[in-house]
């Protein structure tokens, strides 16, 4: 019985001097939102790539459904994806282009109005997608994806170039996906845009995972044992706290987040300091500090970051 | 591959260049061979020389307009970038370039025959009545030259499409495709020793191809007509072959 | 307060003023970065190189027959039937030309009577039977009327005279030739006096009679004609010998040979003559040498670079559109048409340099391995071949000019390429039709772009010379930079509609 979903194992892939992958493994479960979030030039894409069968691999193997892409027959009805939202023919219109892939796959041509009406496209459909913005072309692209109504979907940075709107729209949308039971493997450098979105992490680095963890694990371990104090005086609250052996980090212009002693005790060292504050809370922390923090502790990482200042 | 050939048809038939260019093929043929055909002085007795040839001439013109459509065909995708989508579309990179292969044959036999037919019509009516030596295409060696000149279209297509995979960029692909169509026919006009310009006419893909026009004096040609069709059928074959395995074996 | 204000306005003015090098200093540098754009140059440099060897090794003529080579040093046709005796120092030779009659071949083996515009029949004083020597003649002709002709290239004409019979008499004084014509053999009209050196004391004299090939349909066809002489009277003090009679140059390359079922001949009784003989005594043209190389054959390889420049010129344009860096650009100098000028400026001057080395090395290079292999090439002055090489890097250039423009057109690189390709080069393709008529093949090589391949022409017609003076045999109708000039226009044409489509659209 073949496996559900995607199975990266050991990818490694050269470009010249460059090693673009390095061991890459991971896998995407059905039902899931997985954030595939990494530094831009970590990796991402040329494992998407890897995934479709467009580039091919010095060692280790990406499965579909536990077939590599290139052995499937009618793949969009296997994976959907989205790499390049301005990969289009610019004298050709929307609904034509949908047309293509559809035929391509054996799909009537009234799918390719199904998706577009799915992605709210219909009024652009039949105009030349050259005239199209980013954002219009990111939905024609999530069309294509969903044309074949595949079970796995993948799509590359595809909040890029949307507007507020778009980017609370492609949110809804992807849950909507994995609640039908879809796989979706989403990337982005951003993580705020994977907020409330993402339910599974695979963060890479130079090639190869670093943590691949579920989202809800994460933030509790990051927001773990802190505690949000605003106050209009961070420096006085903050000698007050350390003083007594806490660790601060300050969030935000009134904000501070304090580890290593209790709320209680926070709130009697800033009494008895006269300190003024308005709020003690349990710390929640955002995905990109779980990110962070997350990031920090790996190596591999850090190591890409510069630590000299250039001259 | 019924459905690659499917999308490919679609792709084709929904952008408005391949019908331009189609249409261009025909016009240009067709005006080309009609212009050549009303300014050459002929007399009853006959216009000095192959007139099936020069009935047709037209296609030295109307090739390098069946070659941007067969160049755009692969390179307008990887200029978008969509030949990746196509290729998740149809992982099989066989499939889809020989999907690519036969809209291009297949797009190029029709016009190639409304250009040919077109052409011998032209002159048909502009040449003088010569009698038994007038054009028709019930005469053997005419049949052979008009059919022979559809199937060299095709073949300039396919090598086109061939180098055209094989180079990616339009540019560079069409100023390959014209240079080695035409350069050699003018350079062997300049070389002096016959035995070196018989056999660049005989090794290049536009001087060897269109020997299948040629009705008279068949003895003097460098090479014969179907054999000579066949010499740009093998660059025809061994572009399509390089683009191919290139395709395969290249990232996308 | 007011001095950064007077130092950022004068900073402006130093802007604006060089506003326009700063346009070309970046259009230099967007050329030189593109690594592909400069192999590019580099190859249409080698590639005029490459075919220059390749024309060079091609021609195999080694052994073949020396060219005649005139005194003046250019090749000649130096073959026609020579009816001669020597003559001692100075003297005078008169006789009464009664008919010249040719025939032109028909068929294989086929004759019909005809008329040769340049058949020649009269008395020439010449140094011996040697090919390319020096001579002077005075003849009359199938349709030309009496001429004076001598080494080769000089011709002045004499009376016209629709009668039967003409007289001519020939004089040496020394150098100095003197040609005479006369109706009736009494009244002498001087037709010119011909200083010709190297005649030696004993110079051979007498009869004889030419008939170039006649010339049509794109070829040529040798041709026979036949005078009757008489009257023949010698200089006192003859010495009287027998005549002798022969064809000279029979084995030269320059001549065409009888036709099939001809030969030349002489007969003699009394005064009275009648010639046969084939050839022409004239500068030799393409037609008359062709397996003689030009300077144009060697620089064949412009058609290739010429190919590979048209690429370059649009895709410097159109690689803007494509990856829209055109917007960056117009941004950086909103003035659209002066960075099309600059653009054109740049790539006009690269393709320059580029067309120039590869001239000025595939020259010399080809014409010293086609002569190594025995082939002639037509002679041409330095001054010429400077000209055929700074040309063929003109026509290179603006021809990449011509690509750029229609490019901005287009916004299109194969459109631009294929239109560019085809309006300059299948010209050649078309005039090469064997049965395409002069006119048309002529009209064909003066409005087309391909104009400019006029360039390259080295060759020199000659008036007293029939020939296929075509393009496709290496003469233009236009003059040399006048063919330039035509490529030039269409440049300017479109790099005109090029500015303003480019002002009007939105980038």
């Amino acid at each position: 019985m073949s496996a559900p979903g995607i199975i990266v194992a050991g990818l490694r892939k050269r470009f010249g001097t460059t090693l673009a992958l390095d061991g890459m493994s991971f896998a995407v479960h059905p039902g899931l939102v997985t954030g595939f979030v990494g530094p831009n030039g970590a990796g991402k894409s040329t494992t998407m790539r890897v995934v479709l069968g467009l580039d091919a691999v010095d060692e280790g193997t990406a499965l579909i459904d536990g077939r590599p892409y290139r052995r499937l027959r009618r793949p969009l009805t296997h994976v959907g994806s989205l790499l390049d939202a301005a990969a289009l023919h610019p004298g050709r219109s929307a609904r034509n282009h949908l047309l293509w892939l559809a035929h391509s796959q054996g799909l009537p041509g009234r799918r390719a109005d199904q998706v577009i009406e799915e992605v709210g496209l219909s009024s652009a459909a039949r105009r030349k997608a050259g005239g199209y913005s980013l954002g219009m072309r990111q939905r024609l692209g999530i069309a294509a994806a969903l044309l074949g109504d595949p079970p796995i979907i993948m799509l590359d940075e595809p909040f890029n170039g949307m507007d507020p709107e778009g980017i609370v729209w492609m949110r809804g949308f992807l849950r909507s996906l994995a609640a039908q039971g879809r796989a979706v493997l989403v990337s982005s450098h951003l993580m705020s845009e994977l907020q409330d979105t993402a339910d599974q992490l695979v963060a890479v680095g130079r090639g190869k995972v670093i943590a691949d963890t579920s989202v809800t694990g994460l933030i509790e371990a990051a927001s773990r044992n802190r505690v949000a104090v605003r106050t209009t005086v961070p420096a006085g609250a903050t000698t007050a706290l350390v003083r007594a052996g806490a660790t601060v980090a300050a969030v935000g212009r009134d904000t501070i987040t304090v580890s290593g002693i209790g709320p209680d005790r926070i709130v009697t060292l800033l009494n008895d300091s006269t300190v003024p504050f308005s709020e003690v809370s349990a710390h929640h922390a955002t995905l990109e500090e779980a990110y962070l923090e997350l990031t920090r502790n790996a190596v591999e990482f850090r190591a890409e970051t510069p630590t000299e200042v250039p001259r | 591959m019924r459905l690659a050939l499917h999308a490919e048809w679609t792709k084709i038939r929904t952008v408005a260049s391949p019908l331009w260019l189609l249409l261009g093929t025909v016009a240009a043929t067709v005006a080309l061979s009609a212009g050549a055909t009303s300014v050459v002085s002929c007399t009853s007795s006959g216009c000095g020389g192959d007139t099936t040839k020069l009935t047709l001439i037209g296609v030295d013109l109307g090739q390098a307009l069946v070659a941007i459509l067969a160049v755009l065909v692969i390179s307008s995708e990887y200029n978008s970038g969509m030949i990746r989508t196509s290729l998740t579309a149809v992982p099989r990179r066989t499939t889809l370039f020989a999907a690519k292969a036969i809209t291009v044959t297949g797009v190029v036999a029709v016009a190639g025959t409304v250009a040919v037919l077109g052409s011998v019509l032209a002159g048909r009516l502009i040449l003088p009545d010569l009698g038994d030596q007038a054009l028709s295409l019930d005469d053997g060696p005419t049949l052979r030259a008009a059919s022979g000149t559809v199937l060299y279209l095709i073949l300039i297509g396919l090598l086109s499409l061939g180098i055209a995979t094989a180079v990616r960029d339009s540019a560079t692909s069409i100023g390959g495709v014209l240079g080695l169509l035409y350069i050699v026919p003018i350079i062997s006009q300049t070389i002096s020793d016959p035995d070196w310009q018989h056999l660049l006419e005989k090794i290049a893909p536009m001087s060897a191809g269109l020997a299948i026009q040629t009705t008279t004096n068949l003895g003097s040609l460098p090479i014969s007509p179907w054999a000579g069709l066949g010499v740009t059928a093998g660059w025809a074959a061994a572009a399509l072959l390089a683009g191919g395995l290139l395709l395969r074996m290249r990232d996308s | 307060m007011t001095s950064p204000s007077t130092t950022s306005h004068r900073l402006s003015q130093r802007v604006q003023r060089d506003g326009f090098f700063q346009l070309l200093h970046a259009e230099w540098s967007k050329f030189r970065t593109v690594a592909g754009w400069v192999i590019g140059m580099t190859a249409a440099a080698l590639t005029m190189v490459l075919f220059a060897l390749l024309a060079g090794i091609s021609g195999n003529q080694k052994g073949s027959p020396s060219v005649p080579i005139g005194p003046s040093g250019g090749p000649v046709t130096d073959s026609f039937y020579f009816v001669h005796q020597p003559l001692a120092g100075d003297g005078s030779i008169t006789v009464s030309v009664s008919a010249l009659n040719s025939s032109i071949p028909e068929g294989p083996g086929e004759l019909r009577p005809g008329t040769v515009p340049w058949a020649k029949a009269g008395l020439i004083i010449k140094k011996g039977t040697d090919q390319g020597s020096p001579y002077a003649a005075i003849m009359v002709t199938g349709s030309h009327g009496v001429r004076m002709q001598h080494n080769y290239v000089h011709d002045t004409a004499g009376p016209v005279s629709a009668a039967a019979a003409r007289w001519l008499r020939l004089d040496r004084s020394g150098d100095a030739i003197t040609g005479y014509a006369s109706t009736d053999g009494t009244n002498w009209t001087k037709v010119a006096t011909a200083r010709v050196s190297g005649l030696g004391s004993t110079a051979q004299i007498g009869l004889f009679v030419a008939s170039p090939p006649a010339v049509g349909g794109g070829g040529t066809a040798g041709t026979v004609s036949t005078a009757t002489f008489g009257d023949l009277r010698t200089p006192e003090g003859w010495a009287g010998g027998d005549w002798t009679g022969g064809q000279v140059g029979a084995k030269s390359p320059t001549f065409a040979g009888y036709p099939e079922n001809a030969s030349g001949s002489f007969t003699a009784s009394d005064a009275r003559f009648t010639v046969t003989g084939a050839g022409d005594i004239a500068p030799a043209v393409r037609d008359s040498l062709p397996t003689g190389g030009q300077l144009r054959d060697i620089l064949t390889g412009t058609f290739a670079a010429l190919i590979v420049v048209i690429v370059v010129g649009a895709l410097f344009i159109t690689e803007e559109y494509r990856n829209k860096m055109i917007h960056l650009t117009l941004a950086a100098s909103p003035r659209r048409s002066l960075v099309l000028v600059a653009k054109a400026i740049v790539l006009w001057a690269v393709t320059f340099v580029a067309g120039l080395v590869g001239a000025i090395l595939a020259t010399p290079l080809g014409e010293r391995l086609a002569r190594g292999n025995g082939v002639y090439i037509f002679p041409v002055p330095s001054s010429t071949e400077l000209r055929v090489e700074l040309g063929t890097a003109a026509l290179l250039a603006t021809a990449s000019v011509l690509a750029l423009a229609v490019g901005a057109i287009f916004r299109h690189s194969a459109g631009a390429v294929t239109t560019v390709v085809v309006a300059i080069v299948l010209p050649y393709i078309l005039i090469a039709i064997p049965f395409m008529p002069a006119a048309v093949s002529k009209g064909v090589a003066t409005v087309t772009p391909g104009a400019a391949f006029a360039v390259q022409q080295t060759l020199v017609p000659y008036d007293q010379v029939a020939s296929n003076y075509t393009p496709y045999y290496g003469y233009y109708p236009l003059a040399p930079w006048a063919g330039v000039a035509v490529l030039a226009g269409y440049a300017l044409a479109s790099l005109a509609v090029a500015a303003v489509v480019l002002s009007r659209r939105d980038a």
